[in-house]
């Protein structure tokens, strides 16, 4: 739906306006990847082989902060309200916050990337299947993260159980992401890396089906 | 008919903030809704509009309904015309926002946050004018206008029963006498 | 199956469920320890009896949750809800069980308290999505959107359930083999243990039913209080 495409296009719009947000995150991403950097190194084996988990945890806080902005905003704002009284069924509203976190989660996470390969060793050559792998990864999390930040986005003060309730279901993502991640930095056959990706090809339609059909579920009051 | 409240109550923890209420609203009809501070006008119109859902009773509705909340809420990185623009999309109609700019005498380049309450307003009659629903709810839209927001407003009403219903939720008992056929008071009953 | 109307006190089926599993359970208990000790593990297998049915148990009560909560979407009524939040509770208490006997099992079996071991952290990442049901539950004040986010969660949390478990077995795998293998059939057990096994999982069944109804009629009382 058209709705779709542009609900995501102006909310970051929006963004990219309020620059403070973006800047933000980057900022926060770049200091938990040099922290921990300094938690495991200096030696090279060891952060080479921390670096695919210490990659998507700070991806997945990425996420959650991320998500939770795209619905703080409309809160704020009280605009939520103007969402809810368009026509017809409401999970376009779902699906444009999800493709709107995944133009920005998709350019953050390759920065990421680059990143995590600097401060960690992270040979780089395997790049298509990398981005793949981040693609699946990111959207499997953004899915739930979208889900939950909308529901939890009008009950006031109630922003900390995200982390709790989104972290408990994200396990096979997380799993799944940095074993891909780390198979194809060590250098294994695309076709034992590819288990993963089914997995997480799972997980991503189950749950952007599941949360876009429960969504409009759950924002009635 | 329009819309129509049966039985209709409304609790928030424990208390009653509405309680079994029937309404109706007809085409072409304007109803003011009045009543103190706190008599639960907000919930009401929240409540036609389909954002709440009432604790007891049944709204049923034809048509589209849109509410204009005061304040009303805008996007305050997003100028006027972006505003409408993307407004008049999600309801999958089209209109001419410039031309709705200029009679509300609105700025089209400028961002939200350069408002004041009053162009606010008034942004949000056109935004009502444009989407033209069938259900047509005003929270205090005379509040913040002047003396031509006033005359736009007046205008707008006057559209509006052209187009569908009316509720209109006030303090201002001129205005109330001056448009509406009839009146819902809430309160102490 | 968890249906009462308006009830004012338990219904019968509730205190037979009740009655029978709490007077039973000893019995079981009995015959858990008469049954002959384990070929590798000696008298530490018997662990098992308490371990494995409310690991089932608690398996089966979200389950129940999964179902209802998906009825309550469909069809909105409040008693769904009930049912689906009381089997919750329940599930969260023996799925709690389940993790402790499981530690204190692992412990004298291989050394650790935990193992990365797909099937115990597949019940804990389940525990853990039930509490955030409940602290989510505790959230939120609007009951019809309580019992709407509620289900919701309910449904999400389940689905999660195969994928998860998937994930971590893929990820690692040490346990041992099954006391039942569900997957082949085979059992790996004397006949004696096998029963002594299976009369305790009745057991833990009829007491699951019975406070599973007990709950459920608790909220419906919680519930007519509200309303008033």
């Amino acid at each position: 739906m058209r709705r779709v495409l542009l609900l995501a296009l102006r909310d970051l719009r929006l963004e990219v306006r309020d620059r403070s947000g973006l800047l933000s995150l980057l900022a926060f991403f770049a200091v938990m990847l040099f922290i921990m950097a300094l938690a495991l190194g200096p030696e090279e084996a060891p952060l080479r082989r921390a670096a695919p988990g210490v990659l998507w945890v700070a991806l997945a806080f990425m996420s959650t902060l991320l998500s939770s902005r795209a619905f703080a905003l409309e809160v704020e704002e009280g605009t939520l309200d103007d969402l809810l009284l368009t026509p017809g069924g409401k999970e376009w509203i779902y699906l444009g916050k999800l493709l709107f976190q995944l133009l920005l989660l998709f350019p953050l996470s390759l920065l990421a990337l680059l990143m995590a390969a600097g401060l960690f060793y992270l040979p780089l050559e395997r790049g298509l299947p990398l981005l793949l792998t981040l693609f699946l990864g990111v959207l499997g999390y953004a899915s739930v993260a979208t889900f939950y930040a909308g529901l939890l986005a009008r009950l006031r003060g109630r922003e900390a159980l995200l982390p709790l309730l989104l972290f408990s279901l994200v396990v096979p993502v997380v799993l799944a992401s940095v074993r891909a991640t780390a198979g194809l930095v060590e250098g294994l056959p695309v076709a034992e890396v590819a288990d993963w990706w089914r997995l997480l090809l799972v997980f991503d339609v189950v749950y952007v089906t599941a949360s876009a059909l429960l969504f409009p579920v759950v924002l009635e009051g | 008919m329009l819309l129509r409240l049966l039985g209709v109550s409304k609790r928030f923890g424990r208390d009653w903030v509405l309680k079994d209420l029937d309404f109706s609203l007809e085409r072409g009809e304007v109803v003011a809704l009045l009543g103190p501070n706190g008599s639960g006008k907000t919930t009401l119109l929240r409540l036609m509009a389909g954002l709440l859902k009432p604790t007891r009773g049944r709204v049923e509705r034809l048509g589209r309904a849109l509410l204009l909340s005061n304040p009303p809420a805008f996007h305050r990185h997003l100028t006027a015309r972006e505003h409408l623009l993307y407004d008049l999309a999600f309801h999958g109609r089209e209109g001419d926002f410039a031309g709705a700019l200029r009679r509300f005498g609105l700025p089209e380049g400028l961002p939200l946050q350069a408002f004041s309450s009053g162009m606010k307003k008034r942004l949000a009659l056109a935004r009502l004018l444009l989407l033209s629903p069938e259900v047509w709810l005003l929270d205090e839209p005379e509040t913040a206008l002047d003396a031509e927001g006033r005359g736009l407003l007046l205008e707008v009403l006057k559209e509006a029963r052209g187009r569908g219903g009316v509720v209109l939720a006030t303090h201002d008992r001129a205005l109330a006498e001056r448009v509406a056929d009839r009146a819902l008071t809430l309160g102490e009953a | 199956m968890l249906k009462a109307a308006n009830p004012d006190r338990p219904d019968l089926l509730t205190w037979v469920f009740l009655a029978l599993g709490l007077v039973l359970l000893p019995v079981g208990l009995y015959v858990a320890l008469s049954a002959p000790p384990d070929v590798n593990q000696g008298y530490l297998a018997r662990i098992m009896y308490l371990h494995v049915p409310t690991a089932w148990l608690g398996y089966l009560a979200f389950f129940v949750t999964f179902l209802y909560s998906l009825l309550y979407l469909f069809r909105q009524d409040p008693r769904y809800d009930r049912v689906a939040s009381a089997s919750a509770e329940i599930g969260l208490v023996f799925m709690g069980l389940a993790l402790v006997t499981g530690m204190l099992w692992a412990r004298p079996t291989w050394g650790v308290y935990w193992t990365w071991e797909p099937r115990l952290t597949t019940t804990a990442i389940l525990f853990a999505v039930y509490v955030g049901y409940f602290l989510l539950r505790g959230a939120i004040e609007d009951p019809e959107l309580r019992r709407k986010a509620a289900a919701a969660v309910g449904v999400l949390g389940f689905i999660n359930v195969p994928i998860s478990y998937m994930s971590v077995k893929w990820w690692r795998s040490l346990h041992q083999t099954q006391s039942i293998d569900l997957t082949t059939g085979k059992i790996h057990m004397a006949p004696e243990m096998l029963q002594a096994l299976l009369f305790n999982l009745l057991v833990f069944t009829l007491l699951y039913l019975g406070f599973v109804r007990f709950r459920g009629f608790l909220a419906a009382l919680e519930a007519r209080r509200e309303e008033a």
